[in-house]
């Protein structure tokens, strides 16, 4: 008899069936993993359950008794808990006022922060209740959200993406503690796209291709290949196949760069690169280690107040986008939705941000030439969508993501600097992107590449640069590393190769 | 399972946004005839009495075309600084400096008419201009609120008015405000027997100029990108503090000259209180038009009548004029407010 039962889930949005007779089951004292590609239906199960959608047709049954959940608050009564992608976390208050945030009792602090002390020892959880929020690192932040399930008393466990923003270190811890909940009998719900992670911590897995169940089978027998498979409903390359290319000239140059952050802090400490034609040179990192300011830097989206960056010989270091662009460097930028892109207007308005002044006849945009720009760009880079004139805001991460390389890569500039390419993408789109990055890197361009997967930067790069609070903390040969020692330097445990 | 289903986009075809609007409309008619009701009239006839005169009469709609020229230029000048995401709403100002640098060029430098034209557009925009580009510099430089500035600014502006009027360019007589100007320098009446000058032609012309500029023009896509996503705007390598500027002398430099057809097609003087609020009016055009170009003109012809058949409603169903005001913000309320109808469906299954 499973714990939680999902029964003939049917939900409908306009225009998309989001669930279509989906069932899944989840049993007392187990890790299930749900992995789908973007717009499969898992978020929106998950939010189901989480009573934040209500369901068309269909049963929820807890322990084989039907339940009904209108909102999050029946959830959260009946035993289920939810940790979003997002902390839902007030920065400034401590951990006990954050756990005791929304909950209709008699408030007494000390007698919480017990409470707290207790589990918190109990679970390994490694939690002072006094620290504010704002000082905890993300990883004990998301411990902090687990607490506030405990607290609650949740039997399921559900975690949307929880490894997206840790280091290798705290994935680990988040690991142990998750284990410790199942041995305890509790459930576990984590929802993600890293098929490594499922092997290594789920008990079964669960996944969803348009809207259905293709396959709830057990970890111990499935493999990596197998579960990209079914998510994708073909066969996948994980492995990218790099080319023997000729190292060309050094075309992007970096010396002795010095940045500062929206507050002042100094994020990037004199970093010196050089990235040749031919060549990805990967920078490995966790988030928030100075890679954004050092990429804004090169593309003076953010003035550096020390070093040089020279482009072909040439100083770029204080000229405006406008003429990086026109020198002939191009930037794939990690936030596709405010950065790369102007949701609220169309693919081929999209398509030639950064060109605009060049897609012109006489006076007037030409617009016709725009609209096969954008039609050409959206054949040649697979992006998924009607007509050029739909608005881009619309597309799934995987298709704008795609829509923005493609623009970038179809400027042919000599340099590109791209960041974070695949964050949140599914492993079909993933593959898409990689394959155009190396053929960008067979036909010579010279590519920057700023990654938070290492698996990633593995498979593409021809040299690693680790980044590490601002500074460069080694540069090492892609050919003989291991993720391990990669792990290890992105976390500033170990200094030079 | 409700009735009523959240749509995952709001409808935005253009049959839904037309219906939302006009229900919109509709729904502020019936609410103000609740309050004529409440004068003991026939909200049948008072509506008539208010459209009629401005749409049915020649003479009338003379004055409707008066009414909507200035309506016309600043409710452009909003659009371009709001596109331009510039929150610029220092048209009074603008309308009242534009209108003074007018009758100064009109009343002291007795120039040829050929001279004259196209000297006080030149000025008066530049007026204009250099009054809005000020907040926009303020903004790009040192991030200064351009809400609340250009709001200030529009007392400034007043009250500058109102001391050229009763001191330094104050004619002879009880009243302050400026002599005559020139016959030679009144704009054209363009309709026989009525009082529409050729402001309206003014108007048209801007309208077809922003709208190629915002629509047609590598410029306006960096002043939309600019004003949709700053950074977006950044990143494609356009230089957004310049486009800032460069939207307030517009929005300025179109503001001003609400303020010299104002001057040279009706009023052919300065005087105090010459704006009569038209530098809000304007912006709840823009609104109403939903900030696109061609549709001011239609929405500025509406507004423009009522302003109009508001006296002749007064004269014929004895109902205060003031009652436009409130119509014509209950239009803006509900369409404002229809939005939100656009977002959800009924679900009839």
């Amino acid at each position: 008899m499973p714990a939680f039962a999902m029964r003939k889930i049917v939900k409908r949005f306009p225009g998309v069936v989001a669930n279509r007779d989906v069932d899944f089951t989840i049993e007392a004292g187990e890790i299930h993993a749900l992995l789908g590609e973007n717009g499969a239906g898992k978020s929106t199960l998950m939010q189901i359950l989480y009573g934040f959608h209500s369901m068309d047709s269909g049963s929820i049954l807890i322990d084989d008794k039907p339940v009904a959940i209108a909102g999050p608050k029946d959830a959260i009564a009946l035993g289920i808990g939810m940790v979003h992608q997002e902390f839902m976390l007030v920065r400034r208050f401590s951990v006990v006022e954050n756990v005791m945030l929304g909950l209709k009792q008699k408030l007494d602090l000390r007698q919480a922060t017990a409470r707290l002390r207790s589990l918190s020892e109990q679970h390994h959880l490694a939690i002072d209740p006094h620290a504010q929020v704002q000082h905890l690192p993300i990883g004990v932040q998301q411990r902090v959200e687990i607490l506030k399930l405990l607290y609650r008393d949740a039997r399921l466990l559900i975690l949307d993406e929880p490894t997206a923003v840790l280091t290798t270190h705290e994935k680990d811890q988040l690991f142990t503690v998750l284990r410790g909940l199942r041995a305890q009998g509790r459930s576990i719900v984590i929802v993600t796209h890293k098929l490594q992670e499922i092997l290594e911590l789920a008990d079964r897995v669960t996944v969803m291709r348009d809207g259905k169940v293709v396959g709830a089978v057990s970890t111990q027998q499935t493999s990596q290949q197998e579960l990209a498979r079914l998510m994708v409903g073909r066969d996948v390359n994980l492995r990218a196949h790099r080319a023997p290319v000729e190292r060309g000239r050094a075309v992007l140059r970096v010396e002795g760069l010095r940045v500062r952050d929206d507050v002042g802090q100094e994020k990037v400490c004199g970093v010196s690169l050089e990235v040749h034609a031919g060549e990805i040179l990967g920078i490995a990192g966790v988030d928030g280690n100075g890679q954004s300011q050092l990429a804004e830097a090169i593309m003076h989206l953010r003035p550096a107040y020390q070093g040089h960056v020279f482009l072909d010989d040439r100083e770029v270091t204080r000229l405006p986008v406008a003429r990086h662009r026109a020198l002939g460097l191009s930037y794939v930028p990690a936030d596709r939705r405010h950065v790369g892109s102007i949701t609220d207007l169309s693919m081929a308005d999209n398509a030639i941000l950064g060109s605009q002044r060049k897609r012109i006849r006489g006076l007037f945009l030409d617009r016709r030439r725009i609209r096969e720009h954008a039609a050409q760009l959206m054949a040649r880079f697979a992006v998924r969508a009607t007509t050029p004139n739909a608005i881009a805001g619309k597309l799934s991460g995987g298709n704008l993501q795609k829509l923005i390389l493609g623009r970038e890569i179809m400027q042919d500039a000599p340099a590109m600097v791209v960041e974070q390419p695949t964050r949140g993408l599914d492993v079909g789109a993933v593959e898409a992107v990689w394959l155009e990055l190396l053929r960008e890197r067979e036909r010579g361009k010279a590519i920057l590449l700023i990654s938070a997967e290492l698996e990633e930067l593995m498979n593409l790069c021809d040299r690693i640069a680790v980044m590490f609070e601002g500074r460069i903390a080694g540069i090492l040969d892609a050919a003989g590393v291991t993720s391990e020692k990669l792990g290890l330097m992105i976390s500033g445990m170990s200094g030079e190769a | 399972m409700s009735l009523i289903e959240r749509r995952v986009a709001p409808a935005d075809s253009k049959l839904a946004i037309l219906t939302s609007m006009s229900l919109a409309v509709v729904a502020a008619l019936l609410v103000t005839s609740l309050l004529f009701a409440s004068y003991g009239a026939n909200p049948l006839q008072a509506y008539t009495a208010l459209f009629h005169e401005p749409f049915a009469t020649l003479r009338g709609f003379g004055y409707t075309l008066v009414r909507t020229a200035p309506l016309t230029l600043i409710a452009l000048g909003t659009i371009v600084s709001w596109r331009s995401g510039f929150g610029y709403l220092g048209f009074e100002g603008c309308f009242v400096l534009g209108a003074a640098a007018t009758t100064w060029l009109g009343l002291f430098t007795g120039l040829s008419a050929w001279a004259f034209f196209p000297l006080v557009l030149l000025l008066s925009f530049t007026t204009g201009a250099l009054w809005a580009g000020a907040v926009a510099l303020i903004r790009a430089c040192f991030g200064g609120n351009e809400v609340l500035i250009s709001l200030m600014m529009n007392y400034v502006a007043i009250l500058i008015v109102q001391y050229l009027v009763s001191g330094p360019m104050r004619a002879p007589g009880g009243v302050p405000e400026t002599a005559l100007l020139p016959r030679s320098t009144w704009l054209p009446f363009i309709l026989p027997g009525t009082r529409a000058h050729a402001g309206i032609l003014l108007a048209i012309f801007a309208t077809l100029v922003v709208w190629v500029m915002l629509r047609k023009t590598a410029l306006g896509y960096e002043l939309i990108v600019s004003g949709l996503s700053p950074s977006a705007a950044r990143y494609g390598g356009i230089n957004v503090g310049r486009r800032l500027v460069f939207a307030a002398f517009c929005a300025g430099g179109l503001g001003a000259w609400a303020g010299t057809a104002e001057v040279l097609g009706e009023q052919h003087r300065l005087m105090d209180g010459i704006s009569g609020g038209v530098g809000f009016t304007g912006i709840i055009v823009a609104l109403l038009a939903r900030l696109n170009p061609l549709a001011v003109i239609p929405a500025a012809l509406l507004y423009g009548g009522m302003t109009v058949g508001a006296n002749a409603m007064q004269r014929r169903a004895g109902i205060p004029s003031s009652i436009t005001f409130i119509l014509q913000s209950l239009i803006v309320l509900m369409v404002l407010a229809s939005e939100i109808f656009r977002r959800y469906r009924v679900k009839l299954t």
